[in-house]
Order: structure tokens, then C-alpha cells, then sequence
């Protein structure tokens, strides 16, 4: 404590939240989820087989462990013969209609979930901090203009307004991670505005502005600093609003047509309920695990950072 | 108190000139013209591009300055000129005169199934707080919350109709609106719609009660010798629901549209989603924005109702 580096103070706070976020099991379930799925994302594309390539040999074949009987109509007897046909090693998760691994395109799916609910999010947060504290700390026209487009933009439904932009730009990865970003913010610009109004008329920024600290500093050194931790909340909190969001998109036949995500998945799946239930059951187990994961963590962080609240 | 409705409604006014404007910006900026989508469909059938093109942009005025085209497209909305269907042949006005009751019926129901059960659930969980009660509303607002709305629906479906086939696997509109069939086969989609809506009103409900608990009041009310149930019934849970009805005005924009529009898909529901699902595939651009413009000006107009209601509701809110 002698040297008083505020270097270590920092570490000593971040030690702080994770005993607190430590206490909540529900959390660090959550967490453990979302880095086991990161990994899937980022490593398992390298050893899995391409979710794209199709093969009608081994087509809807069941996950291993389950069966399905099968009628195949035998030309030559003019016949048709049941046959019961297993799951196997080759395709642990089962394939879908068109003979597509399933767990290839599952891990797929993870990567394309997380890369557009971490970006979206990334972009949306970052409008929202802005937005919310060049509002709060100007005041006056830039907040009252700031403030009626943030009124505008809530307006919409987010999700009928995400279709018709993905609709009105055409489908892909970039303009769905765009424009889940850049309407995105709305809920956080407010937020973030109400807390800084509250930090703005403590006595340390006063005490700056009395030193001759330009706004900027202010801003960015000590208003933004100090609502961090509501930052983060957010922003993991609202991650899985994102990734459902794109799976939906995926599911209606908007998402990107290049790539395979739970949503692209579900779609395929929606039209075999009755012959091939896998299909659409992984993908929707995936997607479900993955938002639970987010809300656990999001809801520990919350608590961590809340000095109110008991753990 | 005057004032304040006269002042909401002109901020009403500022905000619908901003929906329109932001979606007309929007129209402008998109790679593919409303033409360019028209024309692919001529094209297809063969006929002679560049003339089409011309007369189309000379028929709704894109051969003019963008200003101009801005102030006719505002004007023509305003007017309920909101363009024409063509994969449909009719004006879009029309198409949604025929579809709307089914997005309502369904909207209507699921909330509320959310508000009955969630309201019922959240105050049960609050009054037997830390019981296995409790837990197990706890853990079943967290999965409601987490789990997607339209692969519950599938699952549903898929458990439901197709494996025990207690229901149909498509939505039969020979029945009439409000009749018994019609609600019956409305069920599953209601659950799919309203487990998500429900988890949030049970979350809300539990913690504003376990708030308002706490208060003084209650203390004084229970002094008093009132019987538990009026504490509850009054003074607790008037509290407490009382900024629900905001919370549930908010989610009909951020959740229930949304949702609506994929139940409605997954389960085969002729309403709005379902109408602007098709015209997405028809490149039926009119349509498309015709149904996110209602959706938009309908969450605008229930904001303002709600705003206004509360002056009746709540007289501890002051206007200025």
C-alpha cells in the first residue's frame, strides 16, 4: 500500500467483484458455458468437417444412441421395407435433410452466435456510452435533440425494424451486425444518460472543472470510468437479446446465405418436425443454453458490482 | 394538467415525423431501389427493362428531386395512400384491413395469459419468499425468459401436434375469429408467444412486492390489525402493479411484435408477420414497410394512451 499505485487498487477491486461474482454458483455456470462455447467457436471450425457439404448417402441420420425406422420402397419386389437405422460415431449429433453434419454445423452456428452478438453488442454499447454521456454532460439542445432521436428510434419494434432494414440493405453478416448495432443502443443511451446525470453534480467533477480539465477529460476520464460496471452489465445482458435476434433473422430466411447458423439450422429443421426431430431440437438446445448462460452471468455481475446488494 | 396532454400529443406529432422521415431515409439509402425490385420481376417475365423502368419511376415520381419525392411520399401516407401489393393485386391498405384481426387475436390473448399468470405467479412467490415456491418461480422465469419464443413454438408443434396429434399442424381459418375452435387451435401459439412475456411480468411482479413490503405503510396497515389478505390485495399489490402497466406497454415493441411476427410464421397465423414474411420472399417492398410503419405507429399511439391514463391512474404523478 505504501507505493499507492492506483494500478494495484484496480486489481484490488477487480479481486472484490470476483469473490462477490464467485459466491453466485448460477453465474459461474453461466460463464463456464460461455467460455466452453468460445472455444467451440473458435477452435472447433479447425477440426470439424465443412457444415456446407451436403451427402444424401447418410442423410437424416439420427444422433447416436437414437433410432428411426425407415420405409425404403424396393423397386424390384415392388415391396416397401422397414428398416431400423442407428445413429453412428461418424455423425455423433445425427445429419440433417440434406446429409449435413450436424454437430459441424452446430459448432458453425456457435461461431457465427458469438461473433454477432459480441459485435452488434460491441457497437451498440459503444453508441449508447456516447450518446448517453455527451448527453448528460452537455445538457441543454444536444441533449434535447440527442434524447427525441433516442425517443424516434425506441419507437420502433426492434425486430420489425431489424426486418425491414435487413430486407431494405439485402442479408448478410456485416449489415446484420451493423444493423443490430446501430439500432441497438437506445435502451443503454438512456441509461447510461441517467447515471451520468447524477455523477455529473458530484463534487470530484466539479473539483476537475474547477483544475481546468477540458470535457473531453472529464468525459473520458471521469464520467465514463464511473459507469463501467453498468456498462458491462448491459452489455452482457444484452448479448442474448442479439443472438436471438440474428437467430430469428436466420430462422425467416434472412440471415446470411453464405453461412451456417442455429437460426439457418432451425430453419431446415422446421420442415422435417415429423422425420427427422434432431434437426430442429440441437440447434434450439444450443441457442436456449447459450441465452440462459448470458442471463446467469449478467444477472451475477449485476449483483457483483451492486454494493447494495447481499450475496 | 391540460397543458401536459396538449404537450404530449404535439410531442406525439414530432415523434410520427420522425418515424417517417427516419424510414424514408432509410428507403433512399438502400442499395436496390423499390424499382430495381419491381423490375426483376418484369424482367423475369421477359418484357422490355428499360422502358418499364421509366415509366415506373415516372408513374410514383423517383424521376424527381429527393425533397420532392420526401414531401409526396409524407403526404401520401398521411393520406392512407400506403401503396399497392403487387404480388398480392391489391393496395396495402386493403391487405392489412384483411389480416390485422389475426395479429390482434393472437397479441390479445398472449398478454393476457402473461398478465393473469405472471401478476398470479409473481405475488405468490413474493408472499412465500426463500419457499421451494419461490425457487422453483424463480427458475422457471429464467428459463421463460431465455428460451426462443419460435422454437418453443416448433418444439410445441412438434410434441403436441405432430407426435400426439391432439391439435392440427396448421392454423384453419375456415373457423370464424371468436369462436371456441379458433381459440382452442390458438393455444399452442399463445404459450410459444406468452412464456417469455409471462417470465418478465413474474420477475417484475415478485420484486416490486417484496419492495413495497417493506414500506411503512404495510407496516402500519398490519398494526392496525387488517387482515393479511387486504394488506396484500390493497395496499401491497396496487402498488406494485401499478408501473407494470408501463412495463408491459414497453414490451409489446421490444418483445411481443417481434415475437408475434415469428409465432405467427412458425405456426402458420394469416396476420401481419405472416403477410410481411410473404412479401418479403414477393420483393413486395410496400408491404414490408407498410407493416414495421404500423407496428412503429401503434407503439407510439399505445405509449401515448398509457401516458394519458396514468393521469388518472397514478395522481402522485405531477405534470409540469
Amino acid at each position: 500500500m505504501t507505493d499507492g499505485k492506483p494500478a494495484r487498487s484496480g486489481r484490488r477491486l477487480m479481486d472484490y467483484y470476483w469473490e462477490r461474482l464467485r459466491k453466485n454458483r448460477l453465474s459461474i455456470i453461466g460463464l463456464g458455458f460461455v467460455v466452453f462455447l468460445s472455444l467451440l467457436g473458435i477452435f472447433g471450425p479447425i477440426f470439424a468437417p465443412d457444415p456446407q457439404k451436403t451427402d444424401f448417402q447418410t442423410k437424416n441420420l439420427p444422433p447416436m444412441g437414437f433410432s428411426i425406422e425407415e420405409s425404403v420402397y424396393e423397386i424390384s419386389t415392388g415391396e416397401s421395407i422397414t428398416t431400423v437405422v442407428w445413429g453412428n460415431l461418424d455423425h455423433p449429433l445425427g445429419t440433417d435433410s440434406k446429409g449435413r453434419d450436424m454437430l459441424a454445423m452446430l459448432i458453425s452456428g456457435a461461431r457465427i452466435s458469438l461473433l454477432v452478438g459480441l459485435l452488434a453488442t460491441g457497437i451498440a454499447i459503444f453508441l449508447g456510452t456516447l450518446i448517453g454521456v455527451l448527453s448528460a454532460y452537455s445538457g441543454g439542445w444536444v441533449d434535447n435533440i440527442l434524447m427525441r432521436f433516442t425517443d424516434i428510434m425506441m419507437t420502433f419494434p426492434f425486430f420489425l425494424l431489424l426486418v425491414m432494414i435487413v430486407f431494405i440493405f439485402g442479408p448478410s453478416l456485416a449489415i446484420i451486425v451493423l444493423v443490430i448495432g446501430l439500432t441497438g443502443w437506445t435502451g443503454a443511451a438512456r441509461l447510461i444518460r441517467s447515471e451520468t446525470l447524477s455523477i455529473r453534480t458530484r463534487d470530484f467533477v466539479t473539483a476537475s472543472k474547477a483544475l481546468g480539465a477540458s470535457d473531453a477529460r472529464i468525459m473520458f476520464r471521469h464520467l465514463i470510468p464511473n459507469v463501467s460496471s453498468l456498462i458491462i452489465v448491459m452489455a452482457t445482458l444484452s448479448i442474448p437479446g442479439v443472438i436471438m435476434a440474428e437467430a430469428a433473422l436466420s430462422f425467416i430466411g434472412l440471415g446470411d446465405p453464405m453461412s451456417t447458423s442455429w437460426g439457418t439450422i432451425l430453419n431446415t429443421g422446421q420442415h422435417s418436425l415429423d422425420t427427422a426431430w434432431w434437426v430442429a431440437v440441437e440447434p434450439g438446445i444450443m441457442l436456449f443454453l447459450t441465452v440462459l448462460s448470458f442471463n446467469f452471468f449478467g444477472d451475477g455481475l449485476r449483483d457483483a458490482f451492486d454494493p447494495k446488494a447481499s450475496i | 394538467m391540460r397543458s401536459y396532454i396538449i404537450k404530449r400529443l404535439i410531442y406525439s406529432v414530432i415523434i410520427a415525423w420522425g418515424i417517417m422521415t427516419v424510414t424514408f431515409v432509410l428507403l433512399r439509402l438502400g442499395p436496390t431501389s423499390p424499382v430495381d425490385r419491381y423490375i426483376l420481376n418484369i424482367a423475369a417475365r421477359g418484357q422490355d427493362v428499360e422502358s418499364v423502368r421509366q415509366a415506373i419511376e415516372a408513374r410514383y415520381g423517383l424521376d424527381k428531386p429527393v425533397i420532392e419525392q420526401y414531401f409526396t411520399y409524407m403526404g401520401n401516407l398521411l393520406q392512407g395512400n400506403w401503396g399497392w401489393s403487387f404480388s398480392t393485386s391489391q393496395t396495402v391498405v386493403d391487405l392489412i384491413a384483411s389480416h390485422w384481426i389475426y395479429s390482434f387475436q393472437l397479441i390479445l390473448l398472449a398478454t393476457i395469459f402473461a398478465i393473469v399468470l405472471g401478476v398470479g405467479l409473481g405475488m405468490l412467490a413474493a408472499v412465500k419468499q426463500n419457499t421451494k415456491i419461490d425457487y422453483a418461480a424463480s427458475i422457471f422465469s429464467f428459463i421463460g425468459i431465455s428460451i426462443p419464443g419460435f422454437w418453443l413454438g416448433l418444439m410445441l408443434i412438434m410434441v403436441f401436434a405432430v407426435y400426439l396429434g391432439w391439435f392440427k399442424t396448421y392454423y384453419d381459418t375456415s373457423y370464424p375469429i371468436w369462436s371456441l375452435e379458433n381459440i382452442k387451435q390458438l393455444l399452442l401459439p399463445v404459450l410459444a408467444l406468452g412464456i417469455g412475456e409471462l417470465a418478465g411480468y413474474l420477475r417484475y411482479t415478485r420484486s416490486a412486492m417484496l419492495d413495497n413490503l417493506r414500506k411503512d405503510f404495510v407496516t402500519t396497515a398490519r398494526a392496525k390489525g387488517l387482515p393479511e389478505k387486504t394488506v396484500i390485495g390493497k395496499h401491497v399489490l396496487r402498488n406494485a402493479v401499478l408501473p407494470l402497466v408501463t412495463i408491459i406497454m414497453f414490451d409489446l415493441g421490444s418483445v411481443v411484435f417481434g415475437g408475434a411476427y415469428l409465432t405467427e410464421i412458425v405456426f402458420g397465423i394469416p396476420g401481419l408477420g405472416q403477410v410481411s414474411f410473404n412479401a418479403i420472399f414477393a420483393n413486395d417492398y410496400a408491404v414490408v414497410v407498410a407493416v414495421t410503419l404500423i407496428g412503429t405507429f401503434l407503439v407510439l399511439f399505445i405509449n401515448l394512451a398509457t401516458d394519458l391514463i396514468y393521469t388518472y391512474l397514478d395522481p402522485r404523478i405531477r405534470y409540469d
